[in-house]
């Protein structure tokens, strides 16, 4: 039988893996592009500043690069390991954008990636120029096959349930590809990715300002990074919108929890700026509300209302009583597949067989399960509200956070003015893990919100998990644990050395330039060079 | 004739592009907008890079003359 | 045969090929890093040594990943059971194998040769290891696996970890590292020179001996051991599950396709001439054939394991008619056309680019430019 230990052990190893993967990738997205903006400027130009830059930022990359590729493949594998009944159930439609990521776009990554790298005397520059375009495309083309398959999670789009076959099948590749929650999430995400990368080259640049090192290069990274994340920025928050109004019509317990919505109320609905959700007592405890304005963004409307938890309950309630007639004829067609009364059952109820399913795990016998089983099977529709909605609260903070920094910098980037803003550049390097955080949280609003699912309606989590021990569990668990957190140390060690020890200067590598400039890690307290403008 | 096969190619391509852009716009919107967006943002931010250096040659300039 | 069976052993022909490729490709890297303590002696040797695979092993990385893609996308139930079956087994493939990227890419980011010796050992232990596991868990198909079903298609394994470390496994996989070993020393020839080319050219030698010897081996050893023989299933080409056939278990069984296809007999032939072929050429200095030849042993070995198991995926030792064949752990006609049609399309654009790739990064590695700092070499 189903252990839920190793369920949720299973899960809690999912998200460490998937979070910690998570860290490196958007990174990565969004860097790829900048170098080849650089490299972009390096030749049609001429100027080898700009070659210094792709140089140097491409070896940033490449550090982050290589833990991102690492832990990537732990996910690819993961499904199979630890998620086995979920792999045979859906492997059918799943399956598929995973390998078409590796025929299409991860291959092509790495290849021209090693050639990115190692080629720069061996390719023309023209040639070189389009190795790193496509280095870029294919990262974003990877991310959008991951996230095609991710999406069929939250909306199962283009597949059907076959009794015979026991799993989903495929009926429609281009449903699946075009599916809204698809398009508008890879947007959303592979722009987030550039966000990242903006704030984190902004960041590093503000560094070497501050310091006085490396200043042309430091003021064109900047410049080129800032006017790179203020679009990216707008970008993300329209997608983010777009993203919000998908789920709310496939995925309405997701919405209920990130807005932290009990109570179905009617239009136009307020918005609850800040509330202290209590999931026992559906309620929340002081609420700051904002009138309309849940309305205005959730349905573009005015007069267009939401479902609460309450409303969602009680539906959830009848698709359970579906249901059980459902799960019942499978059990009829799995030992006598011609039998015509259970296929016409089965037939009639199949649009609620997950539902059946979610009741097993409270009513293992579905013929003999009671009302209160029913109810607390309906609970469960439900995730985990505070979580949700204090992650969704996070993350657009610090998305308009980030929308506030990027407007100021591409001010004070434009008018050239920016190296003597000491606060801001101080301000800059601390907004580095931002975008990281900002990250973190949209991987668990998408993710905890589509609990209790593994696929969305269709198949629950704790159906989903492998038939392992627990000892099994925690064995894998604690070496993912331990070997991930010397990997993070050594990368950070790595990158923080690499930024200090900076470009590679033309005269000399490293070396800080000019004879007033500190030693790199700051021997010269900061008030020693003042706040002059340069040159 | 040279100009001419590459015109040819370049034709080619362009009406195909055009035709393959028509269907992912209709299919995809989304995806569409990332195209354009992405390649405007990378441009938008070379184009950066390079009025910087057209503002610290002017500045440049101007300090000479006031000197 | 009908369209879905057609596609159905299109897709097992290219799981095939997927697996030889990875095997050459992962393989080569992974033989570079298992020989890099014993072949590179200075730290310069070791550095030449890993900048020769060091623009390729991120790309030939990819068919160990796109291996698992496929085989999620056209067999997931052979996904789904045999990954987690081989849990710890795989978990220590996984680890090893993502210590490996980090190897290639912090090592020589700082010169303290206690950082550099540390992770010329990781290198050594992610190299070695995952071809003795990638070969182990070929062997133990051979053997069958404890699993079996519930009626919806759970799957449970009932062995331990040691169980799937038996003796046979362990020749497949000492087989599968030999042949890993063969294929880096013969890249590390071609883009070394001095003393760093003599001794990979023993490790070739030696290599390539091993290889024979076990290769031989592990098929007197297949003769006598006891094979599954499909009797009874629903046919190739209809929709099916794993819990509606039967299967028997006869000594000798794994050599029926052998029998019925005498053809098949070149395949290990393949195989032989391919290890002695790259024996004899290393022994002549024509590491570039020796290469190719070192290839077509692993097209030999792989195809050999392929023709004997047909039809059969992962054989299960609890009950055998719950093995997964070809026909019973298979995605839908649907998904298999869509993704015969990708893989048409993007295998050959793969081969071309990584091609272009090799041709582009041709030649000796100097040595002299790796310690004049160019900075991205590894």
């Amino acid at each position: 039988m189903i252990n839920g230990t190793v369920v949720d052990l299973s899960r809690v190893q999912f998200a460490a893996t998937a979070l910690y993967h998570f860290l490196f990738v958007p990174l990565t997205l969004g860097l790829a592009f900048l170098l080849a903006a650089m490299e972009t400027v390096y030749v049609t130009t001429g100027k080898p500043i700009y070659k210094q830059m792709a140089q140097f930022w491409g070896k940033l990359f490449m550090i982050n690069f290589a833990l991102g590729v690492a832990t990537g493949l732990t996910m690819e594998f993961q499904f199979g390991t630890n998620w086995s009944f979920y792999s045979g159930f859906i492997g059918d439609i799943f399956g598929a954008p995973l390998a078409i990521e590796g025929l299409m776009a991860f291959f092509m990554e790495s290849t021209f990636v090693g050639l990115m790298v190692f080629g720069w005397e061996r390719l023309s520059k023209g040639q070189h120029l389009a190795v790193t375009w496509l280095v870029a495309f294919a990262a974003n083309l990877s991310a959008l096959w991951i996230l095609v398959a991710n999406s069929f999670m939250q909306d199962p789009a283009g597949a059907t349930f076959d009794p015979f076959t026991m799993r989903m099948q495929l009926t429609s590749f281009r449903k699946l590809i075009f599916s809204p929650d698809a398009q508008s999430k890879f947007v959303h995400t592979s722009i987030a990715g550039y966000v990242t990368a903006a704030v984190f080259v902004t960041g590093v640049s503000a560094f070497y300002l501050l310091r006085k090192r490396h200043i042309p290069l430091a003021k064109r990274s900047l410049r080129m990074a800032v006017l790179f994340g203020v679009l990216a920025t707008i970008g993300v928050i329209t997608l983010g919108d777009a993203l919000g109004f998908v789920a709310g019509r496939v995925q309405p317990t997701k919405l209920a929890a990130m807005e932290g919505l009990w109570k179905s109320e009617s239009a136009p609905m307020p918005f609850n700026l800040i509330a202290f959700p209590s999931q026992r007592e559906q309620k929340d405890y002081d609420a700051v509300q904002v009138p309309d304005l849940l309305s205005l963004l959730v349905t573009h409307s005015l007069g267009g209302t939401v479902l609460g938890v309450d409303a969602l309950e009680r539906r959830a309630q009848r698709r359970i009583e579906q249901g059980i007639p459902a799960v019942q004829a499978l059990h009829v067609l799995a030992r006598d597949p011609t039998n015509a009364a259970a296929l016409a059952q089965f037939d009639a109820h199949r649009r609620d067989l997950g539902y059946g399913f979610l009741l097993q795990r409270y009513a293992p016998n579905l013929s003999q399960a009671t009302a209160a089983q029913v109810r607390a099977a309906a609970r469960d529709t439900i995730p985990f509200v505070a979580a949700v909605f204090w992650s969704f609260r996070v993350m657009v903070g610090l998305g308009l956070l980030m929308l506030a920094f990027f407007v100021l910098a591409a001010l004070y980037s434009l008018r050239d003015v920016v190296q003597n803003k000491r606060w801001f550049l101080r301000a800059a390097v601390w907004m580095i893990p931002v975008p990281f955080l900002a990250n973190e949280c949209g991987w668990l609003v998408a993710e905890l919100g589509r609990q209790p699912w593994t696929v969305f309606d269709v198949l629950p989590t704790w159906m989903s998990a492998s038939t392992h021990s627990v000892a099994y569990m925690v064995f894998s668990l604690i070496g993912f644990l331990g070997l991930y957190s010397i990997f993070i140390v050594i990368e950070l060690y790595l990158l923080v050395r690499a930024i200090r020890h900076g470009p590679a200067e033309p005269g000399g590598s490293g070396a800080p330039q000019g004879g007033h400039a500190p030693l790199a890690g700051g021997a010269v307290p900061a008030a020693a060079y003042g706040n002059k403008a340069e040159g | 004739m040279r100009t001419f096969l590459y015109f040819l190619l370049f034709m080619f391509l362009a009406v195909a592009v055009t035709i393959l852009a028509a269907i992912l716009g209709y299919e995809g919107a989304w995806y569409f907008a990332w195209l354009i967006g992405t390649a405007m943002l990378v441009l938008i931010s070379a184009a950066g890079g390079a009025l910087l250096d057209a503002q610290e040659a002017s500045a440049a300039e101007a300090g000479r003359e006031q000197s | 045969m009908g369209l879905y069976a057609t596609l159905q052993v299109i897709w097992w022909l290219l799981l095939g090929v997927l697996l030889m490729c990875l095997a050459v490709m992962v393989g080569m890297d992974m033989g570079v890093g298992a020989i890099l303590r014993y072949v590179g002696r200075t730290d310069l040797e070791r550095r030449v040594a890993l900048n020769i695979i060091g623009p390729h092993w991120e790309g030939n990385q990819v068919w160990f990943v796109l291996g698992g893609g496929a085989i999620f996308a056209a067999f997931p139930l052979l996904y789904a059971t045999a990954f987690s079956g081989f849990y710890v087994v795989m978990l220590l493939l996984l680890w090893t194998m993502i210590m490996r990227p980090l190897g290639f890419e912090y090592r020589s980011q700082i010169e303290r040769p206690a950082w550099r010796n540390a992770w010329d050992w990781v290198l050594f232990v992610s190299g070695a290891v995952p071809m003795l596991i990638f070969g182990a868990a070929f062997g133990n198909l051979f053997r069958g696996v404890p699993f079996h079903f519930q009626w919806d298609l759970t799957s449970f394994y009932t062995g331990s970890f040691l169980g799937l470390l038996n003796p046979f496994a362990l020749l497949a996989g000492v087989l599968a590292l030999s042949l890993a070993a063969m294929m880096g020393a013969l890249m590390v020839m071609n883009g070394a020179e001095g003393a760093l080319l003599q001794r990979a050219r023993g490790v070739v030698q030696a290599a390539a001996g091993v290889a024979i010897v076990l290769f031989a081996a592990g098929g007197l050893w297949v003769h006598a051991m006891p094979g599954y023989r499909l009797i009874g299933s629903p046919g190739p080409g209809l929709p099916q599950t794993p819990l509606e056939q039967s299967v028997v278990t006869v000594p000798g069984a794994w050599l029926t396709n052998f029998g019925a296809y005498p053809l098949l007999w070149l395949v290990p032939l393949a195989g032989f001439a391919g290890m002695v072929g790259a024996w004899l050429a290393a022994r002549a200095g024509r590491s570039h054939l020796g290469w190719w030849l070192g290839a077509l042993a692993w097209i030999g070995v792989i195809g050999t394991a392929g023709a004997a198991l047909f039809p059969f995926m992962l054989p299960s030792s609890t009950d055998p008619s719950m093995s997964l064949t070809l026909w019973n752990a298979s995605s839908s006609k649907d998904t298999l056309l869509w993704m015969a049609g990708f893989a048409a399309v993007f295998v050959p654009l793969i081969m071309w680019y990584t091609s272009w790739a090799f041709w582009v990064m041709r030649g000796k590695v100097s040595a002299e430019k790796i310690t004049r700092g160019d900075e991205h070499a590894y």
